[in-house]
């Protein structure tokens, strides 16, 4: 076959140019090969983001304190730090011997920099608005202590400030070098105290970071985003490959070492191979299926809770994960070290008591329309089986199939019967319920608008004692099945294959892949 | 009138076949097309599904007769749409010619020099995924090469000497234009709609791909190769079924537009 | 073709009688883009974008503005060369259209320059052994490929040389400048798949009016001249039998360098239909409504170079000034 001497000439000649252009003694440089589903739309953490903007930048930039794996918040850059008694002041102290990518000693100064530019609506921060005033808590005041110390002001006590400092999609409130920006405050590029540090970028093709030789690491394991970050290969490249089947296809030919965010179906293939290894987590993603409560028809409770009775969840899960992901009826993840007993319950389906509930509802038979996309294959599966299963109980359901763009657009307005929905991972409850409780006049986007669940919301949020919020989590548990603003069916499955050769890689149920620490054998 | 040719009978039989599966479908199918069984996923093709069932449990044969009905009946919808309009606007252009035929044609060349799936694309993310906006995007996306072949059949016809012999004789030219050039134009429009089914075919299951196609939970051969895709490894009958659909009744669009052609212009005749 | 000013002023009055279908084509494309639900601030912020943050986003990227200003300011640009820069991305439109433009137009001119060549090959032989075996061959395999969607060659060519052979790479790209061997490797499949949806329709072209040529007088002059077969093809039946396949090739090169979207998905090449796609889903409309512009372009230069061609072909056709 022609096709194959050429392919074969072709490397023999790429191996003898690549042997020509080394030094003779130079150790060849490891290369660890991951991919990106889409390219990342910026390298200003916390600013112009998304999933995989904040995923690469987690390698490059790191803030005072940041999640551990048990999605609790540690110490970072910040080796420890004091809260008032009042609550409202926090100093922190800064690990001695961190250095910038250019070789800058971190001091309180660029703390404080990186903080103010943070504040500065100017900035644009993802996070500006909770730590302003319309936020949960105002910071009133910056300053440096000493060189090593710094203090940061709220006015008044905010039990979730270091929660927010650390979260991913702020871009984990990244201390960066003032040379980060230009002369005019234009972004430049991230100078951080990271494992990696950016080495080119090529624009829907590729992204590369080189291990930066100046790491210095928390010391102990690893630990979500806190310990352990050696850099394990000299260079880290992050494909944009958008196809997921030719992702695969990539990984099975050996042109990628890691692949994330494989989807059950795939999984449940790869799952049979040899050279690859498969690392499963019950993840942080909330899979449900939301409901405009303010409809006329979806309006009676009764309704909601006869659609949510028609679901077989265990049965659901099984199909649209491949049997990787965990049922779940609560908002809080599976994982999360807040779901408890009270939580783990699934009722089983019970087709008469819905109909039975329907009917006294004074549902006919009227069509509901599911909302639903191509983009992400749990959402849609999970939409098909939702229709076929509530038929079972003379629901109708009809789909009605969009691009994600114009999803988010109704999700965003409420214009919408129902709607098949995955929240991204929010690490602490609170966040996830904010997420779907508040006022829909002011944002429409919140599905549960109930006085009680928002009291109950506030005050998990008020304290930071483990116990006095898991009582406020599973009384909004109860009240939320109860209620039924929207099902939550299950947490979709964080799954990663890589290649036999990769070692050290550990997957992390709360969040995307990180490659520190990952070698090649 | 020439016999049919050998491959202009298996057209006919392939498009026969398709056509009875479509109605057959009306009125049964092994098992409802929509019906999940969770608990026999992925059997393969046996007595029980003889196509085999799909990540749901839902029965292929049943899906792919269902996928017939859709499919064809957006094809046939779609190819209704796009020659009507685009004789109309064909006829007109190409008998008023003057000032309506620039204008007309000048749209025509902008629609036409637009990537015609990517018009579709936009037209399906305006108004929402179902049956309706498939055959409206896709007619807009064919109509321009139907109003061009039209305009170039009646400009042709409408030169030959009986034309100009009906006008002498005091007939109007709107019923010059009806009396004569729509049936002399009427074979190549036949053929045109034969070969623009199979298009719109191809068109739709590459809408499917491209992940906006016909809305589920019901089925098009397009959008079961596109969830077939996943699966191609372990399961490879759930891509098998619609693909050989599609391919089998395209090949009888073909063939079939190509015996039309041979019946009503013999010069290119096999 | 006789004078050059007669071409000149030729292409210059058909490139002048383009503008108006460009008009159009960019009045559509930025009525069509905007009236599509959701916008990329949306897009942008995700699940987790509050109304707060979507307003100072959308008006960050200039989108609170009317419509009509909004058009305006563009197509200003536009026409001084300038197409604006990503929303999603910052970059540059005309700089990123035209390092797609090379993807695609490396992978589609090949191709379709192949599946000339088969079909020229294929109908002259075909007409000439009309109604024989090869005849009766080069027809089914050419309508056989006429109705075998275009992803799902891919798929298949995908699954056999590139994850089961292991022959050939299944994903990325190497540009041929950067590495000549290594960049043919990957474009070996998708050309391979247009080649082969593609050449079915130009076979067949080819054949029947090699037919009709074949018929005409001439060539029978020219066979009871002596001349042999080859000669006769070739010299006689192939200029005369070119030009309806030619304007075939025109329309699938016109509709093809403005992205072949199916293809570079399938094989996830960094082309510009894809660039279209995926910039038609996250909203950014900047890019697609270049994008769409230089795919209208490139429609009506490539039409207008196939009928420059015409006359080479058939002196018969003359160039009207």
């Amino acid at each position: 076959m022609p096709d194959r001497r050429g392919g074969r000439r072709s490397a023999i000649l790429g191996a003898a140019l690549a042997l020509l252009a080394l030094p003779p003694a130079a150790r060849a440089e490891t290369l660890l090969r991951a991919r990106l589903n889409a390219d990342i739309l910026s390298t200003n953490p916390g600013v112009r983001r998304d999933e995989n903007t904040d995923m690469v930048l987690q390698h490059v930039v790191e803030g005072l304190v940041a999640y551990r794996e048990d999605t609790s918040v540690g110490p970072l850059l910040a080796e420890r730090w004091e809260t008032s008694p009042d609550g409202r002041t926090y100093t922190f102290h800064l690990r001695p011997g961190v250095s910038f990518h250019n070789g800058a000693p971190l001091t309180s100064a660029e703390v404080v920099w990186s903080l103010r530019r943070y504040l500065d609506p100017k900035t644009h921060w993802r996070c500006g608005r909770e730590l302003s005033g319309g936020g949960y808590a105002r910071v009133v005041g910056v300053e440096a202590v000493d060189t090593q110390t710094v203090r940061v002001v709220l006015d008044k006590p905010f039990a979730g400030f270091l929660a927010t400092l650390a979260r991913v999609d702020c871009g984990g409130t990244a201390i960066l070098h003032p040379s980060s920006v230009g002369p005019d405050g234009a972004w430049r590029a991230p100078v951080g105290t990271g494992p990696f540090r950016i080495a080119g970028w090529k624009h829907n093709q590729y992204l590369d970071l080189v291990r930066f030789a100046g790491y210095r690491a928390l010391p102990g394991p690893r630990d979500g985003h806190t310990g352990g970050k050696a850099a394990r290969v000299d260079r880290l490249r992050f494909l944009v490959i958008p196809d997921p089947v030719a992702a695969e296809a990539a990984l099975l030919r050996g042109d990628l070492d890691v692949l994330d965010n494989v989807t059950p179906i795939d999984a449940r293939q790869l799952r049979k191979r040899r050279d690859l290894r498969l690392d499963v987590r019950a993840g942080f993603d909330v899979f449900a299926i939301l409901f405009e409560t303010r409809d006329p028809l979806l309006r009676d409770p009764r309704l909601r809770q006869a659609i949510a009775l028609t679901l077989d969840v265990p049965g659901l899960t099984r199909a649209v994960t491949a049997g990787m992901g965990r049922p779940n009826r609560s908002v809080v993840p599976v994982s999360s070290p807040f779901h408890d007993a009270a939580q783990a319950q699934v009722p089983p389906p019970n087709l008469a008591e819905a109909r039975r509930l329907a009917q006294a509802a004074g549902y006919r038979g009227q069509p509901i329309t599911l909302i639903t996309n191509h983009r992400y294959p749990a959402m849609f599966d999970g939409a098909v089986l939702v229709q076929a299963m509530a038929m079972q109980a003379g629901i109708t359901i009809r789909l009605e199939t969009l691009d994600w763009a114009a999803e988010l657009d109704r999700y965003n307005t409420g214009r919408y019967q129902a709607m098949s929905f995955t929240y991204s991972a929010r690490m602490d409850p609170s966040l996830g319920y904010d997420a779907l409780t508040g006022d829909k006049a002011a944002d429409p986007r919140k599905v549960w608008d109930d006085p009680q669940a928002r009291a109950l919301l506030a005050r998990s949020r008020a304290t930071a004692d483990p116990a006095e919020r898991q009582a406020a989590f599973d009384q909004l548990h109860a009240l939320f099945l109860r209620d039924v603003p929207a099902i939550v069916v299950f947490n979709p499955p964080r799954i990663a294959a890589v290649a036999a050769n990769v070692t050290g890689y550990q997957g992390w149920a709360a969040g995307p892949q990180r490659l520190w620490g990952v070698g090649l054998r | 009138m020439r016999r049919l040719s050998l491959s202009g009978w298996i057209g006919v039989a392939l498009i026969g076949l398709l056509l009875a599966t479509v109605l057959v479908s009306l009125a049964w199918t092994p098992f409802n097309p929509l019906a999940i069984d969770l608990d026999h996923t992925f059997a393969p093709p046996s007595a029980r599904h003889w196509l085999g069932s799909d990540e749901f449990g839902r029965d292929v044969l049943s899906r792919a007769m269902a996928g017939a009905r859709i499919s064809v009946g957006i094809a046939l919808a779609t190819v209704a749409a796009a020659v009507s309009a685009g004789v109309v606007l064909g006829t007109a252009a190409g008998f008023l010619r003057g000032p309506v035929d620039r204008v007309l044609m000048t749209f025509n060349d902008a629609l036409l020099a637009f990537p015609g799936m990517l018009l579709a694309l936009g037209v399906i993310a305006v108004f929402g995924a179902g049956a309706g906006s498939m055959v409206g995007a896709l007619a807009v996306a064919y109509l321009p090469s139907v109003v061009r072949v039209v305009r170039g059949a009646v400009l042709s016809i409408r030169e030959r000497e009986y034309i100009e012999a009906s006008r002498v004789m005091g007939n109007s030219e709107a019923w010059s234009m009806w009396r004569h050039v729509a049936p002399n134009a009427s074979p190549q429009i036949a053929v045109l709609a034969a070969s623009l089914f199979g298009w719109v075919l191809l068109s739709e299951s590459a809408l499917s791909f491209l992940g906006v196609g016909v809305p589920a939970p019901a089925p098009s051969w397009g959008n079961m190769l596109a969830s077939a895709r996943p699966y191609l490894d372990t399961a490879a009958w759930l891509a098998i079924a619609p693909g050989a659909c599609i391919v089998a009744t395209l090949l009888g669009a073909n063939l079939l537009s190509d015996a039309l052609r041979d019946r009503f212009d013999p010069r290119g005749a096999p | 073709m006789s004078a050059r000013p007669g071409v000149v002023g030729y292409v210059a009055k058909r490139v002048a009688g383009a503008l108006p279908t460009l008009l159009i084509v960019a009045v559509l494309v930025f009525g069509l883009i905007r009236m599509i639900p959701g916008d990329p601030a949306q897009v942008m912020l995700g699940d987790a974008g509050d109304p707060q943050a979507v307003a100072a986003l959308r008006t960050e990227m200039g989108l609170d503005r009317p419509l009509p200003l909004q058009f305006a300011a563009w197509l200003g640009h536009a026409l001084r060369g300038d197409l604006g820069v990503s929303i999603a991305t910052g970059e540059p439109v005309l700089p990123l259209i035209l390092q797609r433009f090379q993807v695609t137009a490396s992978i589609v001119v090949s191709a379709i320059a192949l599946a000339t060549l088969i079909a020229v090959v294929g109908g002259l032989l075909a007409a000439w052994r009309h109604r024989r075996g090869l005849d009766q061959a080069v027809v089914g395999v050419a309508t056989l490929a006429m109705a075998v969607p275009s992803f799902w060659l891919g798929l298949m060519l995908l699954l056999v040389f590139g994850v089961k052979l292991q022959w050939l790479p299944v994903v990325g790209y190497v540009p041929l400048t950067e590495h000549l061997g290594a960049g043919l490797a990957y474009l070996v499949l998708p050309v391979a798949t247009l080649v082969i949806v593609e050449s079915g329709v130009l076979i067949r072209m080819m054949r029947t009016s090699a037919l009709d040529v074949l018929r005409l007088e001439y060539v029978t002059h020219a066979r009871a001249k002596g001349l042999s077969e080859a000669r006769v093809l070739l010299r006689h039946v192939l200029p005369n039998a070119f030009a309806p396949t030619l304007t075939l090739v025109g329309l699938a090169l016109g509709h093809l360098l403005g992205g072949a979207a199916v293809i570079e998905t399938v094989f996830t090449l960094p082309g510009l239909g894809r660039l279209v796609v995926d910039s038609i889903l996250a909203r950014d409309y900047p890019v697609v409504q270049g994008c769409l512009l230089f795919a209208a372009l490139a429609y009506v230069l490539v039409n207008l170079a196939v009928d420059l061609c015409y006359p080479l072909l058939d002196p018969r056709v003359t160039v009207e000034g």
